[in-house]
């Protein structure tokens, strides 16, 4: 009597697992394309008081029409996210030595995450489009400024991808295309 | 006894515990409902989603993108159609959005939309533009068989005979300016009073047509600046530019042309032909047909790159010879202007705006009249090179 029971609800239980997947794996399906990645979860990074490390900033210079390299030292950490955000705030600041800053003074860095692949995703505040002066070169020398900077410093980062507000934007002001990561180009930099 | 209580049990647990992941999973994963209509003069899109809508439409040529805000994955409840004006729908995850791309037969088109409450809709009217709709599909499949010609070239056979048309695109205008300079020159306003010139001079001097991306002070997107080079055939594509830099000294002219982005392209033309290998056996048909419009127009100007570098050198050669700039040289950029062009082409960068000196002179109609007599002797030096041989 009981084996019987067993058996039914066996049989069953049998029955709604097959409904189950049935449910699960049939509807209409989408292909959804991954095109930016999430954000990898934060880890708060192990700062080592006193510890620094040294990043080359690339700056504009009246001389010539060539990025400048600067160095810096910024708190070192062990987390590369962490050093990229502060080489960006470093470059936004500006230089030390009275080369030219290729950013508005009111931009500012928003986030920033690198994918496994090493696309560094790069948000900026609004400024950075508002207040661009929009001719090609400037745009160029913004856009480099910041790739060389971090393709340069950091080994895990191969590529950049500029972001606008959190969100993908056509150009700066008119001209380079920013819907593409961006490689570095060292022909841009002094030698 | 006691043992079959206990599987009992167990079952009834799993039994309840697959019932409530089965009805929870439907209430709490949201959806979005799409369907489409044709109406005697246009096609509706009706978007429904499950939770509060926040939105942006963005159009470009045979595509108008919707902008979802959300950031949880949602079902999609879509039943087949029959559109003359909607072709399909593709979806693409964004950080915290979706972007639902409806791409369209006609090439352009204009549309409406408004939204409803209770429940939430986006309703999304599409309208055929006749004339330029009817160019755009001609103008596809006159681009597909350019490139697959330029692609493969035998330079010989498909070089084209004469320049029939050439495409002068003053930069910037409308809502936006483009570059300043200190005495309030704006970039807009200088591109169209050369490019009105150029397109004069070079009509009284060429047998050619030559058409305007813009006549007056209005906002064109940088995708039909390109597409209208492509509705209408254009053999030479020339765009142009008041540069400006962060350095006060900066100064001179220049002429870009696209950057060689070609490694990416072509992996993902190898990509698409592995995943599609029929294609080019048996030609193309269907939904797959408007995916390899989608790449081939994307990577147009990558099929023209050697010759646009060539038209670059031709322009800038005379360009420094009568404006008596300094020679900045030809450089290579990530033009968004250029990317979808589908001949070659180049972007002048006449002087610098942002200099007030340069600023002065290109205000004067001796510097203009000498850009276009610049370009126009460019113009002129590249046809000899390549068409009259």
């Amino acid at each position: 009597m009981d084996r019987k029971k067993i058996a039914t609800l066996g049989f069953l239980f049998v029955v709604l697992v097959v409904l189950a997947v049935i449910f699960f794996k049939s509807g209409i399906k989408e292909k959804i394309l991954p095109t930016l990645p999430a954000p990898p979860p934060e880890v708060e990074p192990l700062t080592q008081p006193g510890l620094t490390r040294t990043v080359v900033l690339f700056f504009l210079s009246e001389e010539d029409t060539f990025l400048h390299p600067e160095e810096r030292e910024i708190p070192a950490t062990q987390s590369v996210v962490r050093e990229a955000k502060q080489t960006v705030e470093e470059l936004i600041k500006g230089s030390k030595k009275g080369y030219i800053s290729p950013f508005p003074p009111e931009a500012k860095l928003r986030e920033l995450y690198i994918t496994p692949q090493g696309v560094a995703y790069v948000d900026f505040t609004k400024e950075i489009v508002e207040k661009h002066l929009s001719g090609s070169s400037a745009e160029i020398s913004t856009i480099f400024s910041v790739v060389n900077s971090l393709a340069y410093n950091f080994d895990s980062i191969n590529k950049v991808f500029i972001l606008i507000e959190g969100r993908e934007r056509e150009t700066l002001g008119g001209h380079i295309n920013l819907s593409r990561p961006f490689l570095p180009l060292y022909d841009l930099i002094a030698k | 006894m006691s043992c079959s209580c206990l599987s009992k049990k167990l079952i009834a647990g799993v039994v309840l515990s697959l019932f409530l992941s089965m009805t929870s999973g439907s209430q709490i994963q949201p959806f979005v409902k799409l369907s489409v209509r044709d109406y005697e003069d246009f096609s509706r899109i009706i978007i429904e989603p499950s939770f509060p809508l926040s939105f942006e439409i963005e159009k470009g040529s045979s595509f108008l993108l919707v902008k979802i805000a959300i950031d949880v994955p949602f079902r999609i409840q879509k039943d087949p159609f029959e559109s003359r004006i909607v072709r399909s729908f593709g979806w693409t995850k964004g950080r915290d959005y979706y972007i639902l791309t409806i791409k369209t037969k006609p090439v352009d088109f204009s549309y409406d939309y408004f939204v409803l409450n209770n429940p939430t809709q986006l309703v999304i009217d599409f309208y055929e533009v006749d004339e330029e709709g009817r160019r755009g599909r001609e103008a596809d499949k006159e681009i597909k068989s350019r490139l697959d010609s330029a692609l493969s070239r035998e330079k010989e056979d498909s070089a084209p005979q004469e320049i029939k048309t050439i495409i002068v695109d003053p930069g910037h205008g409308g809502m936006e300016p483009g570059a300043k300079g200190k005495f309030g020159t704006l970039e807009k306003d200088i591109t169209l009073a050369i490019a009105l010139k150029l397109k004069t001079f070079i009509e009284r001097n060429m047998p050619v047509r030559v058409v305007l991306t813009r006549t007056g002070d209005t906002s064109v997107s940088l995708e039909r600046r390109a597409a209208i080079a492509n509705y209408n055939k254009a053999d030479l594509f020339v765009s142009i530019h008041a540069n400006s830099s962060f350095r006060k000294d900066a100064h001179g002219s220049e002429t870009f042309f696209l950057s060689n982005e070609s490694t990416d392209d072509e992996a993902r033309r190898l990509a698409y032909l592995e995943n599609n290998p029929a294609d080019f056996d048996e030609g193309i048909g269907g939904d797959s047909q408007d995916e390899l419009t989608m790449i081939l127009w994307d990577m147009a100007q990558s099929a023209y790159l050697k010759e646009s570098s060539t038209f670059a050198e031709t322009i800038q050669g005379e360009l420094n010879f009568l404006l008596r700039t300094k020679d900045r040289g030809i450089k290579q950029a990530p033009f968004k202007v250029l990317t979808g062009v589908a001949c070659p082409a180049v972007l002048v960068e006449i002087a610098f705006i942002s200099n007030p000196e340069e600023e002065r002179k290109m205000k004067t109609e001796w510097f203009q009249n000498n850009v276009v007599e610049a370009i126009y002797r460019g113009l002129e030096n590249y046809i000899n090179l390549y068409y009259r041989k």
